[in-house]
């Protein structure tokens, strides 16, 4: 369960003042596997980025009592001079798993060779993208941050990372922002619509995606 | 509350490591580059007091006379400098919400504690070796004075630290302000014995008084007129204490 208490979130960018969220009290409750929609610049990635615990509110309280992954398919987070191994390795021990069946799951499943001994600046974005896909995937998180699936690697690797996702959530769950009905459908039960600075759940796909059709 | 120590041992220590591949790159020689450096200033001064023929301030070692000032004040300028861009550089990590700022600043006085408790053995035991030096009179006494010189270090390098975050223009302030230490902090002189007039404005460098309080360690009779050691240790103490106090309060407008 993701909970955020009276959260205001306020950004100030360059002397503009841009108001995301609005006094939001609202709870991402456990086990549902939850889609997040709203046009473009309504806030949100940084909501997201907020679920993930990397952005704090301006004001109000976040709470969160499970595992919550990074935002996926966001290589951010590697450092360019060590190799995919090193940067495995040290994701792996911030998480308290255990290093080396983290790399092996990892070498399994980004398919990257000799490639993971070699500097991440090496990497194209596409490698990066697989390493940081292992990498959570191996993490074991509870509730997994996804913004935009975008098509990572060849037609083979996406079906394999699509399967490999749908595993996952039998015992995990997701939080994803789309604007593609079919992937939403393909992974949610309800939603959540960003909208004027506040959210609004929708325990139905269908409404969401009405509602999402009608305001944004 | 145990899982949250435990926690933060974790990411301390994972953060140290990556300091530690950071700052030295993959091979084991580069562990050598951080004792080589000391080594190199040290034989610099020794040869130099050498080659104009003089005795060394006190005792007849000059490369302990010397090593006693220069590890303190190395120790102190690597942890006031390597800190200052501990937050710039360390931008990405901030994408794993279990790693705060102040944990980046953790590790890598950590790490350089570290490298400067192997680079002191080292040191020592080398000149001991080559009866450069005695065994230490009250190895207590150098103990204290160096996890103090961490601590200085450390309070100064999170005040940097932000500073830099704010306007990297503060480097060169920094480097500016520095720069005396070396003429200030008694490495070729016995303080004690300096004019009164020079005393009065040297008695107010905390690192000053680290020195000595090293040099009282390490020399039997070692009876410095300058050293306060209630000085540097509440200058630490406070410093430390606004640099963390600042980052907590100025944490979500750095953001």
């Amino acid at each position: 369960m993701i909970s955020f208490e009276s959260v205001t979130k306020i950004y100030n960018v360059k002397n503009v003042r841009k108001l995301i969220l609005d006094d939001v009290s609202f709870v991402f409750e456990n086990r549902r596997n939850i889609a997040i929609m709203g046009h473009n610049g309504a806030g949100k990635s940084t909501l997201m980025r907020m679920l993930a615990g990397i952005e704090p509110a301006t004001t109000g309280r976040i709470g969160r009592d499970e595992k919550v992954s990074w935002p996926m398919g966001f290589s951010a987070g590697f450092n360019g001079t060590m190799t995919g191994v090193e940067n495995a390795r040290f994701v792996a021990r911030i998480y308290g798993e255990n290093t080396e069946s983290v790399l092996e799951q990892v070498q399994d499943f980004a398919e990257l060779g000799a490639s993971l001994d070699l500097p991440i600046s090496t990497y194209s974005s596409g490698m990066k993208a697989r390493l940081a896909f292992g990498l959570s995937l191996a993490v074991n998180f509870e509730c997994y941050l996804i913004d935009e699936i975008t098509a990572v690697g060849d037609r083979r690797f996406k079906k394999k990372s699509e399967a490999a996702l749908k595993d996952k959530i039998r015992d995990a769950r997701v939080i994803m922002i789309s604007h593609s009905e079919k992937t939403i459908r393909d992974y949610c039960d309800s939603g959540v619509l960003v909208y004027g600075s506040k959210l609004y759940f929708y325990d139905d796909l269908d409404d969401l995606i009405a509602d999402y059709r009608k305001f944004c | 509350m145990f899982r949250l120590i435990w926690l933060q041992i974790r990411v301390v220590s994972a953060l140290t490591l990556r300091e530690t591949r950071m700052t030295f790159g993959t091979s084991h020689a580069g562990y050598l580059w951080a004792i080589v450096q000391p080594l190199v200033s040290i034989s610099f001064l020794v040869s130099l007091f050498y080659l104009i023929g003089r005795q060394s301030p006190y005792g007849t070692s000059l490369a302990l006379f010397f090593s006693t000032a220069i590890l303190t004040l190395e120790c102190y300028n690597k942890l006031s400098v390597s800190l200052m861009r501990a937050f710039t550089s360390n931008k990405s990590l901030l994408t794993y919400p279990m790693i705060k700022e102040t944990d980046t600043l953790f590790a890598r006085l950590l790490l350089i504690a570290c490298t400067f408790i192997v680079i002191d053995v080292v040191f020592y035991t080398g000149l001991i070796l080559f009866n450069l030096a005695t065994l230490p009179a009250h190895p207590e006494k150098i103990v204290m004075a160096f996890l103090a010189t961490c601590a200085l270090g450390f309070g100064v390098g999170t005040i940097n630290a932000i500073m830099y975050q704010r306007n990297q223009a503060w480097q060169h302030f920094e480097k500016t302000l520095a720069r005396p230490l070396f003429f200030l902090s008694g490495v070729f002189y016995i303080p004690s014995l300096m004019p009164p007039e020079a005393v009065a404005v040297l008695r107010w460098n905390p690192i000053l008084h680290l020195v000595e309080w090293t040099r009282e360690g390490y020399y039997a009779n070692y009876q410095s007129e300058v050293l306060d050691i209630s000085y540097p240790l509440s200058v630490a103490t406070v410093l430390v204490m606004v640099g963390l106090f600042w980052e907590r309060i100025s944490r979500k407008q750095r953001a």
